[in-house]
């Protein structure tokens, strides 16, 4: 309860007008796509993944907001009616982005986690059972903590295990380590390809981002511990995972209270970065040639660097009329960033879906919910693909092993028929790099 | 009068009706209902929560709710204000009606839209902004998005017409009400089966006026028929600035009393002071100081004309006919600071801002501290300036940032006037200071003949009924028309 005190003020920001409801809330005009399958994809457009889902007022963000309040002030208390609901949140922080109060929603969502499960309210079975893998294996996932680093010998890639000399360090994180090992070869290779000198560290565990999510903050605590100890040696820390990166780079400070001692970037931003200074060139691939691609922004690294660069913004302001026009600017040029390497990719045709950037639509695999309610995740993942079909894709792309698996796992339980691909992945795999 | 708390028996009997998918008493569903803002502080956590989607589902659970005597409170998704006029004592069920959300007609040859309880703001819009971009829906300038059509309309608010064609109230055509009777009742030309939403008084003599502003207290309106309005290509905002109310109010007025012509152009106009600009950010993070927003623009007062015109020839002239009443005003005896009317140059960046429809304009006054109270009345025009000067009084005597925006209703015949009360809802004492400002302001406004918008149910509804005693017994005998056994949104307006 200590934290969700600490943001009382904030939380009653909230008057529960409902603006959070709507994506594009401030743009009622705006042009779209049409009408595909039964959604509008014009002006505003529904935000929550777990409202549309539910349709409670409780499953929608402001209704949490209120029950938050409620708990606050004694009028409701702890149970696993109160756990049931709030679980549901994908803490994807769409409502954050169109709160006019600034109203900071995933945090409090997350404190109010904690706050139920240290109250004494049980996880329900599936988050207790990755609390207990993770413990156990340093993983969620259950895999041999041995075994983590398996996929570089059959990709020989054993030269940067624990490389001595390297002063990047290369966090792989759990998905990407015992699921999606694609994503990992890939910008492992795509590395080595630009010469970039840097090391797996073999005994990195779990970012703890689940935890963070889910209100086990003393799991999630002892993982960050563990993992800032390992790569204090390194100046960086490159990802190929969102949420990882997010949780390095975003939860991190705030739990420890200081800046990291190294610095942390995504592999995007690097590729990104190096196109645009022309140091990376792309060729054609005929296989992809007039192929038309879409790219959904993973909240982790879209939305939720957006929500923490305004945060910080707004704490070090005297004069917020004039400061947060700063937000604008970094926003362009932070979305762009994916966008420039996916541009640059000749034969290619790209075509943004309908919700993009901070209004982007999330996957449904964050806040626990994947591992929680598999059921209404992958639903919401079939949600983003019918927006990919009706800008006519035929891949989707983008930067998060998670999103990629919950993505690919709607794409086949639905049969949208958009294959799934990380865009180092789609480099790799189609061999794009020019020589 | 006494009331039944619902039972298992009760929710079983609602699952009945609607399916055990939109009947709960989950106390996390129910907790989420509270809302304690924005339009009044008190709201109780309901009961039941019922989502029907069908008037007959309605109908079943308002004849069974009133033989038990249940209390029933409608909310149709948010209402002008946001999630306004919650459940209050003595709690009981809430129908929420957002799972009514059917655009079920555009008729633009009848200028009419039929439309579901549910249907909000942003989804009307963004209808016919793809579908009939050359009409637009009456919203309400300024209300969340997730307000509903009709939550505007029947709590007799205001739209981004006004101005130009009368209260919200006005733009109701018909509608469809279930009452607790049992009855699914039609009203204006709907009365008739054959008829079109056409006339909105009927048959004869109306009964729907009964139902304005009734705050949910007589029936669950269904669906209604609207009247919408063309939405012409050439717009623009002029804004003049001044010094004080006074100039403000009687400028104005210059240009509503014309009536015709320009005044019809003018379809919102609305305007307040600076602090209106200074609350919207967090208290501790803007200038407090007039002399900063001075340097950005902004006159201590000021007052937007927002024109609409078929032609650029016919929008040009009204900008051209309103600055030339400033200045005639200017140079008129009754001006009391000539030298602060001021044309306010807007970039065209800030004029495509105002002109957004809907917008959030009117919610970040949560951010200065932490909640805000909006306190509506309506005036006569040439009250609004005495109002502005009260209500500010009295909230800088508590220490409350005297923030107020007023706008004109038809052509200057009423003014709209809402100070926002920018408080700390985290503390107790913030809460009885603003209901002593309520009192206090709301003591003053009876005795001056202005009445409150949407009357509170603990200050506001006492003190005005109390001084309307026939009205108000008629009004109960309609009530008890409609409502035999009192179930619905008990305690609001002084109805039982």
């Amino acid at each position: 309860m200590e934290r969700l005190e600490v943001m009382k003020k904030e939380l009653y920001r909230c008057i529960h007008c409902k603006a959070c409801k709507f994506t594009y809330s401030g743009d009622p005009s705006r042009e779209g796509v049409g009408e595909y399958k039964g959604v509008l994809y014009e002006g505003m457009v529904p935000s929550c993944p777990s409202g549309l889902e539910y349709g409670w007022e409780s499953f929608w963000n402001a209704g949490r907001m209120w029950i938050a309040r409620c708990i606050m002030e004694g009028d409701l208390e702890f149970s696993e009616n109160v756990r049931d609901t709030i679980m549901q949140c994908i803490t994807c922080g769409m409502c954050e982005v169109q709160c006019e109060n600034k109203v900071p929603t995933v945090d409090i969502i997350e404190s109010l986690r904690a706050a139920c499960y240290f109250s004494g309210v049980p996880l329900i079975e599936k988050h207790e059972l990755v609390s207990k893998l993770v413990v156990e294996r340093n993983n969620p996932y259950g895999g041999d903590k041995d075994k983590r680093f398996e996929w570089v010998k059959e990709n020989g890639l054993e030269e940067y295990l624990d490389k001595k000399g390297a002063k990047i360090a290369y966090y792989v994180g759990c998905t990407a380590s015992y699921r999606q090992i694609n994503i990992a070869v890939a910008t492992c290779k795509i590395f080595k390809r630009l010469g970039i000198d840097f090391a797996l560290v073999t005994k990195e565990v779990c970012c703890g981002s689940p935890f963070f999510r889910i209100g086990r903050t003393d799991i999630s605590q002892d993982l960050m511990n563990t993992n800032l100890e390992l790569f204090k040696k390194y100046e960086m820390v490159l990802f190929s995972c969102a949420g990882c990166y997010r949780t390095f780079t975003v939860d991190y400070p705030k739990w420890i209270k200081k800046e990291l001692p190294f610095k942390t970037n995504h592999a995007f931003e690097l590729i990104s970065d190096m196109v645009k200074d022309g140091k990376i060139k792309f060729k054609e691939n005929p296989e992809l040639k007039g192929k038309v691609v879409t790219y959904h922004d993973p909240c982790h690294t879209g939305r939720h660097f957006y929500i923490d660069t305004q945060r910080k913004i707004i704490d070090e302001s005297k004069n917020l009329i004039f400061d947060l026009r700063k937000l604008n600017k970094w926003k362009e040029e932070w979305f762009e960033k994916p966008r420039i390497i996916i541009r640059a990719l000749p034969g290619v045709k790209f075509n943004e879906m309908y919700r993009i950037h901070e209004n982007s639509f999330c996957c449904g695999a964050g806040g626990g919910v994947r591992a929680g309610y598999p059921d209404f995740s992958l639903k919401t993942s079939s949600l983003r693909l019918d927006e990919a079909e009706a800008v006519g894709a035929d891949f989707m792309l983008t930067e998060c092993p998670f999103c990629w698996r919950n993505l690919d796992d709607a794409n086949t339980m639905y049969n949208h028929g958009i294959p799934v691909y990380g865009i180092l992945e789609l480099i790799d795999k189609y061999d794009l790099i020019a020589d | 009068m006494s009331y039944k708390k619902p039972d298992n028996k009760d929710l079983e009997a609602m699952i009945g009706i609607v399916g055990k998918n939109y009947a709960t008493a989950n106390d996390a569903i129910c907790a989420s209902y509270l809302s304690k803002s924005v339009m009044g502080l008190e709201s109780q956590i309901p009961d039941i929560v019922i989502r029907p989607k069908y008037p007959e589902e309605i109908r079943k659970i308002l004849v069974y709710c009133s033989q038990e005597k249940i209390p029933v409170s409608p909310i149709s998704g948010g209402l002008s204000g946001g999630f306004a006029c919650p459940l209050i004592r003595p709690g009981g069920v809430v129908l929420d009606l957002s799972r009514m959300d059917r655009i079920i007609e555009i008729d633009t040859e009848n200028r009419i839209a039929i439309i579901e309880p549910g249907v909000t703001l942003g989804q009307l819009w963004a209808y016919m902004h793809k579908h009939t971009p050359e009409y637009c829906p009456p919203i309400p300038d300024g209300a969340p998005p997730s307000s509903t059509v009709m939550g505007d309309a029947i709590d007799r608010g205001f739209s981004l017409v006004t101005s130009s064609m009368g209260p919200q109230g006005d733009i109701f055509m018909a509608a469809e009400v279930v009452i607790p009777r049992g009855d699914i009742l039609y009203t204006g030309s709907w009365a008739l089966p054959t008829a079109k939403p056409f006339y909105k008084y009927g048959i004869g003599p109306d009964l729907w006026s009964t139902l304005m502003g009734s705050q949910g207290t007589m029936g669950v309106i269904t669906k209604v028929a609207i009247k919408i309005f063309p939405h012409p290509e050439h717009k623009t905002v002029v804004v003049w600035g001044m010094s004080n109310p006074q100039d403000m109010q009687n400028l104005t007025w210059q240009i509503g009393n014309q009536e015709f012509g320009i005044a019809h152009h003018c379809v919102m106009v609305q305007g307040g002071n600076y602090p209106l600009v200074m609350t919207r950010w967090p208290k501790e993070k803007v200038p407090h100081d007039y002399e900063f927003y001075k340097e950005i623009g902004f006159s201590r007062w000021w007052m937007n004309f927002e024109v609409w015109a078929q032609t650029q020839e016919e929008l040009e002239y009204t900008e051209k006919r309103i600055d030339e009443f400033a200045k005639k005003f200017m140079e008129s005896k009754e001006c009391k600071d000539p030298k602060a009317i001021i044309k306010q140059e807007l970039h065209p960046k800030q004029i495509a801002s105002r002109l957004k429809k809907p917008n959030k304009i009117a919610i970040p006054y949560g951010y200065w501290e932490a909640g805000f109270l909006f306190i509506t009345w309506y005036t006569p025009w040439k009250d609004c300036a005495e109002f502005a000067e009260m209500y500010n009084k009295v909230l800088e005597d508590h220490g409350i940032a005297p923030v107020m925006w007023i706008a004109s209703i038809e052509r200057c015949r009423q003014a709209i006037c809402m100070p926002i009360i920018c408080f700390d809802s985290t503390k107790q004492e913030d809460f009885e200071k603003v209901q002593e400002i309520n009192r206090i302001t709301t003591e003053y406004s009876i005795k001056r003949g202005w009445l409150n918008y949407r009357p509170d149910p603990y200050i506001h509804a006492p003190m005005m009924y109390s001084q309307a005693g026939t009205y108000l017994k008629y009004l109960r005998e309609v009530k008890k028309m409609f409502d035999p056994n009192f179930i619905m949104h008990p305690g609001r307006l002084m109805l039982p």
